[in-house]
């Protein structure tokens, strides 16, 4: 019984843990908005993932012809929009925006979902670019926030899911199938587990 | 041709037999008769009076439930299938898979928008692909680009309903009468072709086999309409009066950048000799998309290499011990299938094609038994239909 005393108080203190965890996340996640430096690196890095994941899924698309326009062909765009698309985790578009030379199949919950996804690269990457910058912080890499968020990118696809695989002229197994449908999911889960670690080496005193 | 009102007389008079007789027997290019071989076989036209309010899950399940509904409760034309497999048709449900996107992920167009020729010629690309039908006294072009993006078009031809439809992973476009019931894309693959879904009786339809594979509806097969894939400029040229399906669907999409690949020039998919999804039967005996001219028939299934089509203008085989036969429609870069059971003498000759009565004929004209035939990639005829008599 003696034996089992250490387990139960570990057991007991993950509740405690997780919530030091949390409280520190939150602590570094708002303490990077009050420097300068790290606001522009969060505010950059959210900007340029949400639109490399918007051209990912191919919902803007580079087109030296496009003016400015804007067109909403839909009956019910309320209702519309919370169709799914063709994607994973892709829902209907309910305008045609040009903008310069950017054209723009615009879904207000692919552009939520990718803006979701990209403020927590933007604040993984903030946060990285804090540990690395204070003199105190070790056993870092600069990249970890960014090898989490690739799934992200490779998870919405155009139209019918394995446009990847055919960019890769692979065959679409069941087991692939399977992993592409959770690589979005299994990018929000590692951005969190990294976002927590990354935390774990700032010095929350010093944001 | 067949009209609503003929199917209702038919319906009601419980006349199956009789039901396919006269069609397609002219070898003109409209309704294509049952099984793909007007006239040659029995069908059963059923057509209620109003859809099951519930039925089979097919499409939503996977397959595994059976539909409660029975063919004379479907208010549209369906025929017990009389083309055999060499494997058992549930089969076609057992063997398929997701194709990434959820039931109607892929939207039909519900109502569809026509414009003219004129809109055509501003829009598409002279060599770009359309699929042509003509059915009704209408004629109307869809443009490859826009359903390459919907599959389905749940259309009317004065007044009869047509779903127009084309599977972009198997290359394939054909047409069906549709009674008063719409067409969705279930988002399930079969051999990668596009399984589609009607909304009455929520049942399982392979597009390229269009046999209820499981539930009530097993074995009864939709009613075939011919649809010609050929250029807008070989289409506008011999359809001047042509209607063109505009990008007025309904839907936002990213016209004009095809997903999957180019066919003007080929690209991408379209030209590569892999699949994406495994066929239930492969063969290496042609490039995966090399393009054939299929048609299924009581007699068995035949597909004549479009390449040796253009080529030879005129191909004739046997299938089962029937004689077959392909004329190739310059104008259109298409082709007619014939079943010629009277071993008939045809002649390509500098115009046209001679026939038995010595006269000069179209290729889609010919004074033979018309059967349809569309075009589709090798490896998902081979896939559906491994027993294929092959002419190239």
């Amino acid at each position: 019984m003696s034996g089992n005393t250490p387990t139960r108080a570990r057991l007991r203190a993950i509740p405690a843990a997780a919530r030091r965890q949390l409280r520190n996340v939150g602590r570094v996640s708002f303490g990077l908005f009050r420097r300068r430096d790290s606001r522009v690196v969060f505010a950059v890095v959210t900007v340029v993932y949400l639109g490399t994941y918007l051209y990912a899924i191919t919902d803007i698309a580079i087109d030296t012809s496009a003016g400015f326009s804007y067109s909403m062909p839909v009956a019910d765009p309320l209702a519309r929009m919370f169709e799914p698309g063709p994607g994973q985790f892709s829902y209907e578009a309910i305008a045609f925006i040009e903008l310069g030379v950017i054209t723009w199949v615009f879904s207000p919950l692919n552009t939520a979902l990718g803006l979701g996804i990209a403020t927590l690269v933007g604040v993984n990457l903030a946060v990285t670019y804090l540990a690395v910058t204070q003199p105190a912080a070790c056993g870092i890499g600069a990249g970890s926030g960014v090898l989490a968020s690739l799934p992200a990118l490779l998870a919405g696809g155009a139209c019918c899911g394995p446009v990847v695989a055919i960019a890769l002229g692979i065959q679409m197994g069941g087991v692939l199938l399977t992993v592409y449908s959770w690589l979005l999911p299994a990018s929000v889960v590692l951005l969190l587990s990294s976002l927590v670690y990354v935390s774990q080496k700032v010095d929350p005193t010093a944001v | 041709m067949r009209t609503k009102s003929r199917r209702a007389f038919l319906a009601v008079a419980g006349a199956a037999a009789l039901a396919g007789c006269t069609d397609g027997l002219s070898g003109g290019s409209e309704s294509a008769g049952e099984d793909g071989a007007s006239g040659s076989e029995a069908s059963t036209p059923t057509h209620g009076e109003e859809p099951p309010t519930s039925a089979g899950n097919n499409a939503q399940d996977g397959g595994g439930e059976q539909s409660s509904t029975g063919p004379g409760d479907v208010a549209m034309p369906l025929s017990e299938s009389a083309v055999s497999l060499s494997y058992e048709l549930p089969a076609l449900s057992a063997d398929a898979v997701s194709g990434g996107p959820p039931k109607d992920g892929i939207p039909s167009i519900d109502e569809p928008s026509f414009d003219d020729a004129a809109w055509g010629d501003e829009n598409i690309d002279p060599a770009d692909p359309v699929f042509g039908v003509t059915y009704n006294g209408v004629t109307k072009a869809y443009p490859q680009y826009i359903l390459v993006f919907h599959e389905i078009v749940n259309d009317t031809f004065d007044g009869e309903n047509l779903a127009v439809t084309y599977c972009p992973l198997t290359g394939s476009a054909l047409g069906f009468e549709r009674g008063d019931v719409e067409f969705g894309v279930s988002g399930r693959l079969v051999n990668s072709n596009l399984i589609m879904y009607d909304r009455a009786t929520d049942s399982w339809w392979p597009q390229i086999h269009p046999v209820n594979p499981d539930g009530e509806l097993q074995g009864q097969k939709l009613s075939e309409v011919r649809v010609t894939w050929t250029t807008w400029e070989r289409w506008r040229d011999t359809h001047p009066e042509t209607n063109v399906l505009t990008e007025d669907t309904g839907s936002v999409r990213r016209y004009g950048s095809d997903p999957y690949g180019a066919y003007n020039p080929r690209g991408g998919y379209y030209e590569q000799d892999g699949t994406l999804f495994g066929p239930r039967h492969e063969s290496d005996e042609f490039h995966a998309k090399e393009v054939f001219l299929g048609a299924r028939t009581i007699d068995g299934k035949v597909a004549f290499n479009k390449d040796t089509l253009r080529q030879e203008r005129l191909l004739e085989t046997t299938v089962g011990e029937t004689p077959y036969l392909a004329a190739h429609h310059e104008a259109l870069d298409s082709a007619w299938v014939y079943r010629n059971t009277e071993e008939a003498s045809v002649t390509a000759v500098t115009d046209g094609y001679e026939g038995p009565d010595g006269a000069v004929h179209a290729a889609d004209e010919l004074p033979l038994e018309s059967v349809n035939a569309f075009d589709v990639f090798w490896f998902s005829w081979y896939g559906f239909y491994p027993e294929t008599e092959v002419v190239a």
